[in-house]
């Protein structure tokens, strides 16, 4: 093969090239630590949140008045709201899943703060939760309606069943079926699961124990949340009904507006992870067009050079197969040394940003995909200017530029 | 003669426009991208108390748990709140110029005359010294009294944003409004007043909205108001009032203190670590002794406000400014060598070699400032779009992303700096060449 010319011709005009396979060098090492990034965090909003998180939205509702019948609003809203066409269920809520804002708490296995150790994301709704959420229940059921407590949170004692998820379950009881089992809070009372969900996220998008969700049986007075599930593609038409329907029932109470969709709460909640993804991706994208406008810029400026020796090339017999591949390999040298390099510093990022911003170690694959991808981008490229190189006539030798 | 080289700039842009295109485009992306991610990253890094930051300070002890840290991936760091009974014990002290402890609530307000549809205000409840420690300007009115803070009395400063919802923007003060069964007379009213980041209260959202209503701290115990920011416990204690829940080791309370000299803040500082000696004999504080006192920039930094993404994202787009100007180095070389035989017949005609090395740095001058300017223009279109995108995540994208004609100049001036190191090397390779060899050919 003719590596040897091709190597001596690049070292003796070595500004060019070097210039091109540093540019590939750091492209190599920003496409690869972006995309790995970008796909962390795509892979992060993309999990399943177990509810029905595209049909709910919510709102809070406050009074004003001292000694207004809270629970006899929060009962006749919600008989009103349930039977409202377009409306799946309804409930109350102290707080609303992957919304940002809740409460967590520790729970045991065993009393007296003994056994496995579990934190929970809870949330005080009634019998109506699981199915106006959307959850599946993958054992027991759901709480009985004459269970309902209608106590403050914080208080001394929670109510005797809840609904957990199996993660949580798993993480109180290890292999055990959760159902029919009791754990306990710090101070010792008991808890007895009635009922299994399936998968679940709770309030905190970043929370490495999301999935560990408990919902108890019990209204908080004075403030609480009104869930709202709607049949698919109705939830416009129902929040503007609702709104109507709760002020002509009861003006004497505040609603606040606009109600929140369950789905902005998620886009908020993964507002900086999808800001990190597009940003990383739009780099990305312009970094491999620039390489690619790099590399075919420097082959054009080294056909249009080398016009004559191409010419004198051709008329001493080389055939434009020969032409074509003399620059091909050319590039593919130049581009092989950027890679060379560029695996260097690529690794050398990755290791930097795991250990400066606690990000997981760049995983190794990524770097083999980007090495393939710019030996690809690279020939892609340098394709036009080679062919264009092929067309230089062997008369060219005999003339002057 | 430089205005010469300018005309031979601009000669050589005609002679090969499409190549100059690709010059500026390069640089303008590369500066556009960096000034997207320098928009986000100055306004987080912004320090909105200006000098007066160095005598504002937040105390922080460590209260908590002795098991574990407050922060698992920085076991130095204290938490970032007080308890009640703290919070009250630093604000007793006489050693400040100026102290506040304070917190954010919120409630549903009406108007004794039913002039105001009732609505939720977001109340943040502090003292007197609140306005005068973080210069907050009034347009009506002005702070409470001192003796107001103790009673405490009915008093209420409103915002602009709320006078305007509640009172229809009207000079206020004198007027009341209700609250819990109670009338709050308003002696204050904000002119437009917004902070960012919202340096008193990082804890709660660096970017987060201003409150609607301050209210003396001392109603908050009376009306028994929690907070509608952060509140965390780590202590199994018995709660079953709002008194209980006051003394408890849960925290939720910031204080702020004014110490204008270094013997006052060594004085405070002192006064801190004795109080908690002083604690630990009582039982608490289990922890060992780990207290500090942020000015407005270490408490900032010690709350992340500028997140590890935003420095990520800046490191990236600097990284591919960097790309860019490697693309630019090589085309210009090209261009230059190029037009070599030009620069041949100058030297033949009597330039020196500095003389071209000069006309050469000139032109890339231009090409990169032509370059800022065009990345500057494409990157306030960019911070335009962003902010239209992600604002359907957020509202405080506007905050996020502030235009600010100062981060147009830095870019501008980032960007001719580079191109000038850009064709450094070109420049001087053209003007080394030997002239013989150009004229021979032509």
């Amino acid at each position: 093969m003719e590596i040897r010319p091709i190597l001596s011709s690049l070292l003796r005009n070595r500004a060019g090239a070097v210039l091109v396979a540093l540019q590939i060098a750091i492209t190599l090492a920003i496409v690869v630590n972006a995309v790995y990034v970008a796909q962390q965090r795509l892979s992060h909003i993309g999990r399943p949140s177990g509810l029905d998180d595209q049909n709910i939205f919510s709102f809070w509702v406050n009074v004003y008045e001292k000694d207004f019948d809270y629970l006899g609003m929060v009962n006749a809203d919600m008989a009103l709201l349930r039977q409202m066409p377009g409306i799946i269920d309804a409930t109350p809520m102290s707080q609303m899943p992957l919304s940002g804002s809740g409460s967590s708490t520790q729970f045991y296995s065993l009393p007296d703060k003994k056994g496995e150790k579990a934190p929970a994301n809870y949330y005080l709704t009634d019998d109506h939760a699981v199915k106006t959420l959307g959850v599946k229940l993958s054992a027991g059921t759901t709480f009985d309606p004459n269970t309902i407590e209608y106590k403050p949170d914080p208080d001394q004692s929670w109510a005797p069943t809840a609904v957990i998820t199996a993660a949580l379950g798993k993480s109180l009881f290890k292999d055990e079926p959760p159902l029919g089992k009791t754990f306990y809070d710090d101070q010792g009372h008991p808890i007895r699961v009635i009922g299994v969900m399936e998968h679940m996220q709770g309030s905190w998008v970043g929370w490495d124990k999301l999935d560990h969700v408990m919902l108890t049986p019990r209204i908080n007075p004075d403030a609480t949340q009104y869930a709202i599930r709607t049949a698919p593609g109705e939830i416009d038409r129902v929040m503007a009904d609702v709104e109507v329907a709760l002020r002509k029932r009861d003006p004497n109470r505040v609603i606040a507006t606009p109600m929140k969709k369950m789905s902005d709460m998620k886009l908020q909640s993964y507002a900086g992870d999808s800001l990190m993804a597009v940003t990383l991706s739009t780099v990305t994208g312009l970094v491999v067009i620039f390489s690619a406008l790099g590399i075919f810029g420097l082959a054009t400026f080294n056909v249009n050079t080398r016009t004559r020796q191409i010419g004198t090339r051709r008329a001493v017999g080389a055939r434009k197969r020969d032409i074509v591949r003399y620059f091909m390999t050319e590039n593919w040298l130049i581009t092989s040394l950027g890679v060379a390099v560029g695996c260097c510093l690529a690794l050398a990022a990755g290791f930097w940003l795991s250990t400066e911003f606690q990000l997981p170690r760049l995983d190794l694959y990524y770097l083999i995909a980007g090495v393939l991808g710019l030996w690809v981008v690279g020939q892609m490229a340098a394709w036009q200017p080679s062919r264009k190189a092929a067309k230089v006539s062997p008369a060219m030798a005999t003339r002057t530029v | 003669m430089f205005g010469y080289y300018m005309q031979l700039a601009l000669a050589s842009f005609r002679r090969n426009p499409g190549l100059t295109s690709l010059m500026i485009f390069a640089i303008a992306l590369g500066i556009a991208v960096c000034m997207i991610t320098l928009t986000s990253y100055r306004a987080a890094a912004n320090n909105p108390a200006g000098e007066r930051g160095e005598i504002l300070f937040s105390p922080s002890l460590d209260s908590w748990d002795p098991e574990n840290a407050y922060d698992k991936d920085d076991k130095s760091l204290a938490p970032n709140q007080l308890t009640y009974r703290d919070a009250k014990a630093l604000y007793a002290s006489e050693i400040p110029d100026r102290k506040i402890i304070t917190y954010k609530t919120g409630d549903i307000y009406t108007r004794p005359d039913k002039g105001m549809d009732p609505h939720y205000i977001g109340t943040r409840m502090t003292s007197r010294d609140f306005f005068a420690m973080f210069e907050v300007p009034f347009l009506h009115g002005g702070p409470w009294d001192a003796k107001a803070d103790e009673g405490p009395e009915p008093v209420i400063v409103l915002s602009k944003e709320e006078n305007e919802k509640a009172f229809g923007g009207e000079n206020s003060v004198g007027k009341t409004l209700f609250w819990k069964g109670r009338e709050f007379r308003v002696v204050g009213v904000l002119d437009h007043w917004e902070p960012m980041p919202k340096y008193f209260d990082v804890n709660n959202g660096a970017f987060q909205d201003m409150e609607g209503a301050y209210v003396p701290f001392a109603w908050g115990p009376i009306l028994e108001l929690g907070s509608h920011g952060n509140t965390n416990c780590w202590k199994t204690e018995i709660i079953d009032s709002f008194q209980a829940f006051l003394n408890s080791e849960c925290i939720w309370f910031s204080a702020w203190v004014e110490l204008r000299t270094a013997d006052k803040q060594q004085a405070f500082k002192e006064f801190m670590d004795n109080y908690v000696i002083d604690q630990k004999k009582h039982g608490r504080f289990p922890r060992p002794l780990n207290n500090y006192l942020y000015d407005v920039d270490g408490w900032m930094k010690r709350n992340k406000v500028v997140q590890d993404d935003n420095k990520a994202m800046l490191i990236m787009a600097f990284a591919f400014l960097a790309v860019c100007l490697v693309n630019t180095v090589g085309l210009l070389l090209a261009k230059f060598l190029n037009a070599a035989p030009i620069a041949g017949v100058r030297r033949a005609l009597g330039a020196s070699r500095r003389d071209i090395f000069w006309q050469h740095l000139t032109e890339s001058g231009v090409v990169a400032l032509a370059g800022g300017i065009v990345g500057g223009i494409l990157g306030v279109l960019g911070i335009w779009a962003l902010r239209a995108w992600y604002g359907r995540f957020v509202e405080e994208a506007t905050r996020v992303l502030p235009f600010d004609e100062k981060n147009f100049v830095i870019v501008v001036a980032i960007a001719v700096c580079a191109g000038l190191l850009a064709g450094l090397y070109p420049a001087w390779r053209i003007g080394r060449a030997a002239p013989a060899s150009y004229l021979k050919v032509q």
